[in-house]
């Protein structure tokens, strides 16, 4: 027994060397050895095997019909405005054919809507060998149930744990750096330290999801002073855009070993975390950030003004509070590549910790980040102007779509408003064709 | 991966009455299990995640005619508390837009249960026929929106519209006459000649999967 005892100790032992001298030493350091570019490279030539056969797999001749990516959705839907549409169906001022137009329209939505589909993950072109995103796809031969299995085994027995240990390890040395420069007193030392743990730290943790990143426009990274600004996927970006460079966090306090992790790295650098109570006053939030902003020195700001996570297809309606503190917007545009691993953190379905888990037994975190030219407010622009503006930006540079929606609708309904809207639209139009006026008995028209 | 994937005799037979194919059907199983919580039947109070359809005047309406029982299935009444899959199929399938295999009697069969459907809708207390107080009921409905518009002129838009129905289904009318209301009948004359069938479909796209087993 005490040998096998030994040989575990000592097996223990060996892997976390490997683990140090392959993996930690290189990120602290900033280097690379070019282990997961290999990995990378074989993980691609497997997918593409793996799609060909699926392809190949396809016997029956296709019938030439409508085709479409899954993202677009099942049905085409037909954007002729309301004033034409029920134009075409007058004869009179007013008909039983108006209900048609609306009738069509709710059906439509009833099949399929903009916003809900954007709460769940996106949809594959093409099967991946990961059992959670085989919706469509069905058993094709044997040699791709072979791969599909060593994949589980490669995945779960040797990705797994070696991802794990490095978590472990990043977060450890975030914790212990971190508090160990807040020790210092202020001083330029001290920032600079801070920076080189923060950095070694988010690129250990990166390396624990096989995160492949490719920072495009390098020369317009967010400068001191201002304010960061991107779409929100999951509670990966932090550490996705930490990696290359520092910025101070905005958030809520949490309990537990997000809350251990935040009064650490309070200690060393400015982040600026708010007590639940605080998040809702409104003015509390803006003094702090406009006070941080006016400091020149301090790092800039990183903000996710959707609010929450969207599954990285579009970009939802920016709130407004980001925008109102002013300063230099620095937009920056976040897209992750679901072939090899989905990101999104879908939190009502899966609570944190089981999220962490399918991150760490997917393939890879693959992402594309392009910082973007800096953005000011334009003058007698007003803040949801400007959040709109920036949130185009985002969502050309980074091929997502873009939907008027609040982010919030995730968990609230519509607010009666908008339904008065289109109800307003219509009866203009009845009101516009003079209808009220000819039927009326003397009531003002519009 | 082992599993085979067959064709159950259930989906064929759903594919037939509703006209779907069983790509769209399976998307649509999914978009069932989406707005039903993964619960086997849909209620009400499910449709109240969908914000798309907040936007629609007469969303209510819509929602009702799911529940509505002469539209599941023939010579029934009443209002259903829940629907399941089958139903909700069946509901979806009066907007399938026309074939081009479909011979006349079909096409005539087709544009009568469209029209049905629409019938039922605006017949809110399941007589049969559509009193002046149900129609007014939908233009109110579809115009409440509006602070310029009073009720007074949602009304006299309704009582002019039945008028116009009024003399296409019975003619000229004596002064003694009452107008009771338009029934399916009358219905269907008001719509002769009008083509309703391309405004009443949704084009469900052809969703091919990537990969079949035979």
């Amino acid at each position: 027994m005490e040998e096998v005892g030994w040989a575990l100790a000592r097996l223990g032992a060996a892997w976390l060397g490997l683990v140090l001298a392959f993996i930690v030493v290189p990120s602290a350091l900033g280097l690379s050895l070019g282990i997961s570019e290999a990995y990378m490279r074989v993980l691609v030539k497997t997918l593409e095997w793996a799609t060909i056969r699926i392809e190949k797999g396809v016997k029956k001749p296709q019938p030439q019909m409508l085709k479409t990516p899954a993202a677009n959705g099942i049905i085409e839907r037909d954007e002729t405005p309301m004033e034409k549409e029920i134009a075409r169906l007058h004869r009179v001022d007013f008909e039983f054919s108006d209900i048609f137009y609306f009738c069509r329209k709710g059906f439509e939505a009833i099949v399929e809507d903009e916003v809900t589909q954007r709460f769940s993950s996106e949809e594959l072109v093409s099967w991946n060998l990961l059992t959670r995103t085989n919706v469509n796809f069905h058993y094709i031969s044997l040699r791709l149930t072979i791969v599909w299995g060593i994949g589980v085994i490669v995945r779960y027995c040797f990705l797994l744990p070696l991802r794990f240990t490095l978590a472990a390890i990043g977060i450890t040395s975030m914790i212990v750096g971190t508090t160990m420069v807040g020790q210092l007193p202020n001083s330029s030392v001290k920032n600079y330290l801070s920076e080189v743990v923060h950095l070694t730290c988010s690129r250990i943790l990166v390396r624990a999801l096989s995160g492949t990143i490719r920072y495009h426009n390098k020369e317009n990274k967010p400068q001191k002073g201002g304010i960061c600004v991107a779409n929100h996927t999951s509670p990966i970006d932090a550490i996705i855009l930490t990696n290359d460079g520092c910025y101070a966090m905005v958030g809520q306090v949490h309990g537990g070993l997000m809350g251990v992790i935040q009064r650490a790295t309070v200690k060393a650098c400015p982040h600026v975390w708010f007590e639940r109570s605080e998040i809702k006053d409104r003015h509390l939030v803006t003094k702090r950030l406009r006070e941080h902003v006016a400091d020149k020195s301090k790092l800039p700001i990183l903000i996710f003004p959707e609010g929450t996570c969207i599954n990285n297809t579009s970009v939802m309606m920016f709130k407004k509070g980001s925008f109102e503190i002013g300063g230099t917007i620095y937009p920056v545009a976040i897209k992750y590549d679901p072939q090899f691993g989905d990101a999104f953190w879908n939190s009502s379905k899966y609570n944190i910790v089981s999220y962490l888990l399918r991150i760490m037994t997917s393939w890879a975190i693959v992402c594309n980040v392009w910082y973007m030219p800096p953005m000011v407010r334009k003058e007698g622009e007003d803040a949801v102007q400007f959040a709109n503006r920036v949130r185009s930006a985002i969502a050309r540079q980074g091929g997502l779509t873009e939907l008027p929606w609040d982010g919030g609708l995730k968990r609230a309904k519509v607010k009666d408003t908008f339904k008065e809207e289109q109800q307003k639209n219509y009866s203009k139009m009845l009101v516009r064709n003079g209808s009220i006026g000819s039927l009326s008995t003397g009531t003002e028209s519009d | 991966m082992g599993s085979a994937h067959s064709v159950p005799a259930e989906m064929r037979e759903l594919a037939d009455r509703t006209g779907f194919t069983s790509e769209q059907i399976e998307h649509l199983h999914r978009r069932f299990k989406q707005l039903s919580r993964d619960q086997l039947t849909i209620r009400k109070e499910n449709f109240d995640s969908i914000p798309d359809l907040e936007f629609n005047p007469i969303r209510g309406k819509i929602v009702h005619a799911f529940f509505d029982k002469r539209n599941l299935r023939p010579e029934s009444d009443g209002l259903a508390d829940e629907i399941n899959f089958e139903d909700f199929l069946t509901i979806m399938s009066y907007f399938r837009p026309i074939e081009m295999n479909m011979d006349e009697e079909q096409l005539d069969r087709f544009r009568k249960e469209k029209l049905k459907f629409l019938f039922h809708m605006y017949d809110s207390d399941h007589d049969g026929k559509i009193t002046l107080q149900e129609y007014r009921n939908v233009v109110e409905e579809l115009l409440s929106g509006n602070p310029h518009l009073e009720k007074e002129s949602a009304r006299s838009i309704a009582d002019g519209a039945m008028m116009e129905a009024a003399s296409i289904c019975v003619g000229q009318m004596g002064p003694d006459q009452v107008y009771e209301g338009i029934t399916f009948e009358d219905f269907l004359k008001m719509w002769q000649g009008i083509d309703i069938e391309t405004k009443m479909h949704v084009r469900f796209l052809n969703m091919e999967t990537i990969a079949h087993c035979y």
